[in-house]
């Protein structure tokens, strides 16, 4: 009798989409947050050990969420994806245990690969370079990054438009996971 | 160009640029990668079997977007570059980026 609740596909699956990728965003949204609520030295002043705190604070935020997003890429592209796309034999008629034919087979569910699996192949890579970028900038600057407007103003957006990324693939992700999910 | 008062003050933002561009042109090679293969124009070899030619495409465009990095990080390091423009370029090669990676696009080619 199999008494594994969980296949390992299935457990690679949940850490690549809930835990890595889930983490990713929520390191995301605080960081954003902290970006906007995070109150600024003036950029003659030294900054003071509160300034200090808080962008050591932010920078290790900001190379969490770069860990994280190239794990689950990384962990994605060669962990999950290949035995997604794993070809199934000839004339195998249940196809459940073959994610991308299963969906191809079905007009009604293809959109889910040709679309939204496409898209999860190579997106998320380019959310990983911006998410490192910022790590970088966070690394090398320190208080700088919250006192200077251009570096602060920068940093936002690219963190902004990570977010948006991550959360539409994520969303695809739920999506292909709820239709046929790799078990 | 001459810095104006505010840019001789503010902190230099080469090596921040530098980090900055290097991500959109990363971004941008993705896109382009994925577009040339849709177009059958070239397509980047599998380097894992197992993940296809996904695993070909995004190598070769992190190995794009380091080799950026390092390029323009030896030359902007330490200097103050114009970061308005610079990042007005990085949003462009971002969407561009993203743009080339949607399946819709490709049906057009």
């Amino acid at each position: 009798m199999n008494t594994l609740l969980f296949s390992s596909e299935s457990i690679w699956t949940m850490l690549h989409g809930l835990v890595l990728g889930g983490g990713a965003m929520l390191a995301l949204a605080a960081a954003l947050f902290a970006m906007r609520a995070m109150p600024a030295t003036p950029a003659m002043d030294a900054p003071d050990a509160r300034a200090r705190v808080q962008s050591r604070y932010l920078t290790g935020l900001l190379v969490a969420i770069a860990v994280l997003l190239w794990l689950t890429v990384i962990g994605g592209t060669y962990i999950v994806f290949p035995p997604y796309r794993a070809t199934p034999p000839e004339g195998l008629t249940d196809l459940s245990q073959y994610p991308r034919a299963f969906l191809l087979s079905s007009p009604g569910t293809a959109w889910l690969h040709r679309f939204g699996m496409e898209v999860k192949e190579h997106v998320p890579w380019i959310a990983a370079m911006l998410s490192t970028a910022v790590a970088f900038v966070g690394m090398q600057y320190r208080t700088t990054l919250l006192s200077d407007s251009r570096l602060r103003r920068m940093s936002s957006t690219m963190l902004a438009i990570c977010f948006a990324l991550v959360a539409g693939v994520a969303l695809l992700g739920v999506f292909i996971n709820k239709v046929a999910p790799l078990e | 160009m001459a810095p104006n008062d505010d840019q001789a003050t503010a902190p230099a933002v080469g090596t921040a640029m530098a980090a900055i561009l290097a991500a959109g042109i990363g971004a941008f090679a993705m896109g382009l990668f994925v577009i040339l293969n849709e177009a059958g124009v070239f397509a980047a070899p599998s380097l894992y079997g197992p993940s296809g030619g996904v695993s070909g495409r995004t190598t070769f465009a992190a190995i794009a977007w380091l080799i950026a990095w390092v390029v323009l990080h030896n030359r902007w390091k330490g200097q103050q570059v114009e970061s308005g423009r610079v990042f007005a370029l990085t949003l462009v090669l971002v969407g561009l980026g993203v743009l080339f990676c949607l399946p819709p696009l490709w049906g057009l080619l």
